[in-house]
């Protein structure tokens, strides 16, 4: 089995509106500094495709050694608006850190 | 001496009954009660639209008549913005609700000023442009539009004078979540409104409590193999024990399943987070990336280190329209050759509502694709399809024939189709678009009216 982020890292999605959040936490300092240099927004974009089909950011917390990446458009129009079964984007947090990390 | 804070409610329809153990126990001087998630508001004017006296949360009768004993007889306040569209008529309630319960002294406070769906052309005309902060449009003449709801988020301060005047429960609208917890700290400690770092102190506590379960291994990947998955129903809700300085320790009710680790401390910290350098909250910005979190003993985490600045010039506004209804219905097929099952579906569905004004149509496999989308690769040659349709319109009526079309082609579809029985008979779900905006602090004033028994 080839590694995943998940080895490296847990996280929680949340949902503003029709922007999404994912947090991901390291977990360990050698995975932080990892993520950090290698977990870009453009490789988190290309990873996620249309489910991150609007703008990403990303912020640092060296504090709790995680990482959280903010995309726009990203709910289907939000919660109230969203045909998705998964209306609030909880599962996003699954489709990052299923990606391939070696 | 800390001042405790215990969390109850995370949202409407949550087991507020859990406050129950942290009163008795003596584990908290005062519980709160969030109630009201962005769509919430909207479901209560249903309420309210029916019945003018409703629009608050039906939790909040569970409250009146199983915690405000409990709490009273220990002066313990309560504090929720459970009272949704309608504290009064919630306050008038819990009134009731207490006298038939043969309490006296008991004294209620109701805020509101929040409401701002009668005012929006008012506001308009004063100069307010209600643009949309996620898009940037501006909003179009509100005397024109059929919007269901406008509510401001306020801020700690009408809580914080209500619990002063020594209210025994106080029942809000719309505040912003964290500042429901911030709100007794302030009444307590008399910390200043431009004490920026404690204020955010507060506003990181009642962040972690705001969701009571998920702090406490509740939607949690790291607890997922440190809980027991019988754990879940009686899941302990979190206590925050603040000292004056703002340091706090996220903990839980003794004696009850659950988890408070740096893990789930991180989780629940992220959740729903924006910039975490900039936490806009109507009386604080608070920054997360100066804390530091410390493992303080079993299922403690002590946090300390916040800081704050100075509090956004406007305060949020959310508006919500009516903008139609949705329906979903849910096929199955099998082998073999489910794909092309699958393509005669679509095909009898396009051709069944040709002429029907239906907005939008979207398919999924269930199990397949329908959470992660393109990241899912679909098999070639299944055994089984889950085919999930969503469509809207802006009449009920149209998804109800659209509906009525393709069950009676039960015996003339694709072969051994099977469709879910509980899909067929469900009713079309209204679509809420929320419009968030920002409007001027001088516009809005917050009052409390106070009923004792």
């Amino acid at each position: 089995m080839p590694r995943t982020l998940y080895d490296l890292a847990y996280g929680r999605a949340g949902d503003k509106g029709n922007i999404a959040n994912i947090s991901v936490i390291a977990r360990t300092p050698e995975a932080y500094q990892d993520l950090k240099a290698h977990l870009t927004v453009e490789r988190v974009k290309a990873h996620l495709g249309d489910l991150a089909p609007g703008r990403v950011l990303r912020y640092e917390l060296d504090n709790i050694e995680a990482l959280n990446f903010v995309l726009y458009d990203a709910l289907d129009g939000g919660a109230t608006r969203s045909l998705r079964i998964d209306a609030l984007g909880k599962g996003l947090t699954g489709a990052l850190l299923c990606m391939e990390w070696d | 001496m800390t001042y405790r804070i215990g969390s109850a409610q995370g949202f409407y329809g949550d087991d507020v009954t859990k406050a129950l153990p942290m009163i008795t126990g003596g584990h908290v001087d005062v519980v709160c009660f969030e109630a009201l998630s962005e769509l919430t508001l909207a479901i209560l004017q249903k309420d309210r639209l029916a019945n003018p006296a409703r629009g608050y949360t039906f939790d909040l009768s569970i409250i009146a008549r199983q915690i405000l004993p409990e709490s009273f007889k220990r002066k313990i306040p309560l504090i929720t913005n459970g009272g949704g569209l309608n504290p009064v008529a919630a306050a008038e309630m819990v009134r009731e609700t207490a006298a038939k319960l043969g309490l006296s002294g008991v004294k209620i406070a109701a805020i509101t000023g929040d409401d701002l769906l009668a005012r929006l052309p008012e506001l308009q005309a004063a100069g307010e442009a209600l643009s949309n902060m996620d898009t940037g449009e501006r909003l179009a003449n509100a005397s024109n539009q059929q919007f269901v709801t406008a509510n401001v988020y306020l801020g700690a301060a009408p809580i914080a004078e209500a619990l002063q005047a020594g209210a025994d429960m106080i029942i809000t609208g719309r505040v912003a979540d964290p500042c429901l917890y911030l709100a007794p700290l302030i009444a307590h400690y008399g910390w200043s409104w431009e004490d920026w770092d404690k204020l955010a102190s507060g506003i990181v506590a009642g962040h972690l409590l705001e969701c009571t379960g998920q702090v406490v291994g509740g939607n949690s990947l790291a607890a997922l193999h440190a809980l027991a998955p019988t754990d879940l129903p009686y899941l302990a809700y979190p206590i925050a024990e603040v000292e004056a300085s703002g340091t706090f320790v996220i903990t839980k009710t003794p004696n009850t399943p659950g988890l408070v680790s740096l893990e789930t401390v991180k989780e629940q910290l992220l959740y729903e987070v924006h910039d975490p350098a900039n936490y806009l909250t109507p009386d604080v910005t608070a920054n997360f990336t100066t804390l530091h979190l410390e493992a303080a003993g079993e299922n403690r985490v002590r946090v300390s280190g916040v800081t704050g600045k100075l509090r956004p010039e406007k305060l949020k506004v959310n508006i919500a329209r009516m903008e139609g209804y949705m329906r979903e219905l849910i096929f199955a097929v099998g082998y073999p050759e489910a794909w092309l099952k699958v393509e005669w579906l679509k095909a009898m569905i396009a051709e069944s509502w040709r002429d029907l004004p239906i907005q939008r149509l979207s398919y999924s496999y269930l199990g397949m694709n329908s959470l992660f989308g393109s990241l899912s690769e679909l098999p070639a040659d299944p055994l089984e399809v889950v085919v999930r349709v969503m469509f809207t319109a802006s009449d009920q009526d149209t998804l109800k024939t659209a509906t009525r079309r393709v069950m009676s082609n039960g015996l003339s579809c694709p072969p051994g189709m099977s469709v879910s029985g509980s899909t067929i008979g469900s009713d079309p779900r209204a679509i809420v678009g929320l419009w968030p905006a920002l409007v001027g602090r001088d516009k809005i004033t917050p009052e409390i009216s106070y009923l004792t028994i």
